[in-house]
């Protein structure tokens, strides 16, 4: 033990002496493996680590899939009433339970949060075996059908809303005109099965009977909802296939049932797919946690190179040390024995750092990443985490400690001494030196080339043009908080009076009574009346101020007049791309087009199309598709509104709330956003990915950068008195500089095609996560990364030569004798 | 009169190292005719290095003038000091300075790869030829620095220093690093080239071969105080 604490006594006191030494090794170990840590957790937490629940085996989510008649994909979503008859029908499941999901005003709260809602059957919980904080889950008196106004609230919506109350189990909470009494808050621990949208929490539970859906959707089986959910555990012996079978026909039969008077559906049919929870909770989430670890790995293995370098020149450096040592009786071993000491205090010191910055990792996840991966939020310190902090300090230390004393031929250490010092000495070879450059730049070109082609396509989504306006637009919907509803006549005016006083605001330009083209879209099963072609494009309701409120030209036809939305006409417009849907020539002005009814609406005009981030057309991934859009006017009693601020100036939540209330007090605000921040969120995703591909691309550059420089700079170094002689004979800057890139080509060259071979093998066993990106849009990346990994590596060699070649000849033969 | 191949005047070299500055050389005067044999000795730290550095270009000088076959050299830039040494000067070192990744053919070819105009590769080889045959290494050509004597080295780094016909062969203690039979060698071929009317300017502390020089200077803090039989000592 007294020679251990020796040893490290030792070693602390050498490096001591060269704190740009230890604060390289520091910064660049203790980054790279803080980011490793970060990320072999993640990949623990999503690839292998169980979902908290009992049983989660047996756990299923079952999905309504809609088949066309040519037997393409329609959607995946549950009709009302075919979800209700799935789970009462108990075919397959032990236990199963359904979960409409929705957003709400807490009406009866001081600041009346927008919260987020799932109106479930008893059954969830008890199949999660959800941890409870305070108070019970729903129960059988909860079950549908019993009309039991109570609810559960999430841990953070307990201590965020209502301060963590210690009697809130004795309140009440009221939204959309219903009171709840709360009869459980969930564990801090509690993990939602997140099957609406990853990073998405349910902030209050209700039972399933309050779900928002009207009366006339409850009935139909012509109306799907994306929000409606179904989970449960499979009966014992019952496979996911046997299930998907059992379920089909039960539900399609239903279905078929249901739909048999709507001719729209003739020859559709509907499949269920039976997938286990984790995949749906999971969703592409594997596929990111694998390009993370893989991405991380080339940036380990570039620092790992990096280090390497700067051990063997130390080592080079310690030679004379290392004689000494060896001549008063230190054997290999011994030298052994003293570099793993140095090399096990930096290994030590840079992993407390990666540990530190890894606690920081999982906080900007949690913070950041809350709706890319699921699951974030369990990200801890856990027994692999620390497991793979010890190892890879263990192996970092063993493999430094190894590779500097492989360097040292313990025999020639003699010849040190005796010569004083003089003659080459140790040296890290030059065939050493040359297969670190390629290294490098064999895993910074396919490091480089990865960032870049995920930044790339990102970029591209975040500068498409949307095609409208969003500037100084908010939208304003209305929340109505009591169940007596008023009739149309009855609100017509109520609205009318809330768009007069909100126009009469001084911050207000503009009011349209319609919803911002980035929400209220629903698919609408339409009928070309001649042709009976059918067709699911996505509908939206808005005003005859619509159009120029949000600067969408149009190119076609006629605007909706108030007399339209007056006199509820049936007139359409329609955009560029369902008018090329409908006609080739897309000259459809006057056609006639059915929406079930017994009147249909005739095409009056054609809109320029949109572009919403991430929208794709009913059925398909094709985000280079343009969308089919139809737009009808709406009533005038609708709750939705633009609300356009003169330039500078905004209109607070709080201030549109008591307008609201002073007009009648039944409402109230449900949601008030800038349009800008709609967009930004939607596009979160691509701005996430961005910012990381270019920072990752960055740190990949830096660390190749110091790579490379710290190679060719000991190169350069090993080479002084030979470009002093050089320069000696007559060779100009020029001749050295072009010396330099040549004698480095080959190993950049090497690294080239290294990075070929590394793509290669990533292609073989990533192939499913690679091909999406192959094609021609590459080449521009390939160039640009070759250019890139080129100018850093010109950069290098260049750097450290100029301090030679900048000076007279002498400097550099200076001690050559 | 026999034309001067190199002038220096007033020529004087200043290190400053932390605000102490150290006169290497001071107001030093050289002529150096065509076809001397030109001999700089003097005790360690004297300033025969520098001088030579300077002679050569290797080195800038604090204030003088240096021109070098009439050319005015004294303040070029790094570029054109190059172009120079290559033109006009062969530099042969203690320790040799030979390249060991290269041949001796190719350590010998080096100077007129760095010509303005690369030669044919005919005139390289009959120059590096003649070169080798003049130091007698012509059997050698094909080996690495790293299997050849102290002695054969150095003769090789003559030969390098002859290939592209300097105006001056510029030679620094030749002898430092062989033992006194190579060191003889060596000495030898210097003489013949010099008999031969190669001009040459020879730092060295060994007064035997100091001798050898038909002009004597020696130097003393930085300054000459002896020459023979051209000199002025300033």
């Amino acid at each position: 033990m007294r020679k251990l604490i020796l040893r490290h006594n030792q070693a602390w006191a050498s490096l001591k002496k060269k704190p740009g030494f230890i604060l390289t090794v520091l910064l660049t170990m203790g980054i790279t493996l803080g980011a490793l840590l970060c990320v072999v957790t993640l990949n623990y937490l999503l690839l292998v680590e169980p979902l908290p629940y009992p049983e989660q085996d047996r756990l299923f989510v079952a999905e309504h899939k809609l088949i066309g008649p040519e037997k393409e994909t329609k959607a995946i979503a549950f009709t009302y009433p075919g979800l209700v008859h799935l789970y009462k029908s108990k075919e397959a499941f032990e236990k199963a339970s359904i979960m409409a999901y929705s957003q709400d005003v807490i009406v009866s709260h001081p600041s009346q949060p927008l919260v987020n809602t799932a109106y479930v059957t008893p059954e969830l919980h008890q199949i999660l075996a959800s941890p409870m904080a305070m108070g019970r889950m729903f129960e059988a008196s909860e079950a549908m059908d019993t009309n039991n106004p109570v609810a559960m609230l999430s841990y953070n919506t307990w201590k965020k809303e209502f301060s963590g109350s210690a009697d809130i189990l004795e309140q009440k909470i009221n939204l959309s005109g219903i009171s709840y009494r709360i009869i459980g808050v969930l564990a801090e621990n509690f993990v939602e099965a997140e099957l609406d949208g990853i990073g998405r929490e349910t902030q209050v539970w209700m039972p399933w009977d309050y779900n928002q859906t009207g009366e006339r959707g409850r009935q139909s089986f012509g109306n799907i909802s994306g929000t409606l959910n179904f989970l449960g555990q499979l009966k014992e012996g019952v496979s996911q296939s046997q299930a998907q079978q059992l379920l089909s026909p039960l539900v399609s039969d239903r279905w078929q049932e249901g739909v048999i008077e709507m001719d729209f559906f003739k020859g559709w049919s509907v499949v269920m797919l039976v997938t286990p929870v984790k995949e749906v909770m999971l969703g592409d989430s594997e596929s990111i946690a694998v390009m993370l670890l893989a991405g991380v790995m080339g940036l380990v293995l570039i620092a790992c190179a990096n280090i390497s370098n700067l051990f063997m020149a130390r080592t080079a450096e310690k030679q004379r040390q290392m004689a000494i040592q060896a001549a008063i009786g230190a054997t290999k071993k011994h030298l052994f024995q003293a570099m793993l000491a140095e090399t096990g205090l930096l290994m030590f010191m840079s992993i407390i750092l990666a540990l530190v910055l890894a606690q920081i990792g999982f906080f900007v996840m949690q913070e950041h990443f809350e709706q890319i991966l699921p699951r974030v939020n369990e990200l801890s310190f856990n027994p692999i985490t620390f497991g793979s902090a010890v190892l890879v300090t263990v192996v970092f230390a063993l493999f430094f400690a190894k590779l500097s004393t492989w360097m040292v031929d313990y025999r020639s250490l003699n010849t040190t001494l005796q010569s004083s010092g003089k003659g080459s000495g140790l040296q890290v070879s030059k065939k050493v030196r040359q297969v670190l450059i390629a290294s490098q730049v064999a895993l910074a070109t396919v490091l480089v080339f990865a960032n870049f082609s995920l930044l790339k396509d990102a970029v591209k989504t975040i500068n498409a043009p949307i095609g409208f306006t969003t500037t100084n637009i908010s939208t304003l919907v209305l929340n109505f908080a009591s169940t007596d509803f008023p009739t149309q006549e009855e609100r017509l005016p109520i609205m009318a009076e809330i768009k007069e006083k909100l126009e009469a605001l001084p911050q207000v330009e503009s009011i349209s009574q319609s919803p911002s083209p980035l929400d209220g879209w629903g698919v609408r099963a339409l009928t070309d009346v001649v042709s009976k072609e059918r067709y699911t494009p996505f509908l939206n309701g808005v005003s005859h101020t619509y159009f120029g409120m949000i600067k969408q030209p149009l190119v076609q036809g006629d605007n909706f007049t108030l007399v339209d939305r007056q006199d509820r006409n049936n007139v359409m417009i329609v955009n560029q791309s369902f008018a090329k849907q409908l006609k080739a020539d897309g000259d459809v002005i006057g056609m006639k087009i059915s929406v079930g009814g017994p009147d249909p609406f005739k095409i009056i005009g054609i809109v320029k199309d949109i572009a919403i981030p991430n929208a794709t057309p009913t059925g398909s991934d094709n985000a280079d598709a343009g969308v089919p859009r139809v737009y009808t006017p709406n009533g005038l009693g609708s709750q939705r509104f633009m609300v356009k601020v003169k330039p500078g100036m905004s209109v607070s939540r709080e201030q549109l709330g008591k307008l609201l209330s002073d007009v009648d007090s039944r409402y109230s605000v449900y949601s008030f956003d800038a349009a800008d921040d709609i967009l930004t969120k939607s596009l979160f995703v691509e701005i996430t990915t961005a910012v990381t591909t270019a920072v990752l691309a960055s740190l990949v550059f830096l660390l190749a950068g110091i790579g490379l420089y710290g190679i060719l700079s000991y190169g350069t170094q090993l080479r002084r008195f030979e470009l002093g002689a050089r320069m000696a004979i007559g060779a100009t800057r020029k001749h050295l500089v072009s010396m330099i890139i040549s004698d480095n080509t080959k190993a950049v060259l090497i690294g080239f095609v290294g990075s070929v071979v590394l793509f290669a093998l990533a292609y073989i066993g990533l192939s499913e996560y690679i091909q999406p990106f192959l094609n021609w849009q590459v080449l521009p990346m390939i160039v640009a990364t070759i250019v890139l990994i080129m100018l850093v590596t010109l950069f290098a060699c260049y750097w450290p030569l100029r301090q030679y070649i900048n000076k007279p000849a002498i400097f550099s033969l200076r001690g050559s004798d | 009169m026999t034309e001067i191949k190199i002038e220096m005047k007033s020529i004087s070299k200043i290190f400053e190292t932390d605000d102490v500055e150290t006169h290497a050389l001071k107001d030093v005067d050289i002529v150096i005719r065509a076809g001397e044999y030109v001999s700089i000795a003097g005790p360690s730290g004297c300033g025969k290095s520098t001088l030579l550095s300077l002679l050569g270009l290797l080195d800038m000088s604090s204030s003088g003038s240096y021109s070098i076959e009439g050319v005015d050299v004294s303040a070029l830039s790094l570029d054109d000091a190059a172009a120079i040494r290559n033109e006009k000067i062969g530099f042969v070192f203690q320790s040799f300075n030979l390249i060991d990744e290269l041949s001796v053919f190719d350590n010998v070819a080096l100077p007129l790869q760095y010509k303005k105009e690369l030669p044919t590769d005919e005139f390289i080889k009959e120059r590096v030829e003649t070169c080798l045959k003049m130091v007698e290494m012509s059997h050698r050509a094909d080996h690495k620095p790293n299997q050849l004597s102290g002695g054969q080295q150095q003769r090789i780094a003559i030969a390098r220093a002859l290939v592209a016909d300097p105006a001056i062969l510029l030679v620094d203690e030749p002898t430092g690093n062989l033992d006194s039979q190579s060191g003889d060698t060596v000495m030898a071929v210097l003489a013949e080239l010099n008999k031969n009317g190669t001009t040459i300017c020879m730092v060295t502390h060994d007064a035997r071969y100091a001798d050898m020089a038909n002009i004597q200077l020696r130097l003393l803090d930085g300054q000459i105080v002896k020459d023979e039989p051209l000199m002025v000592a300033v």
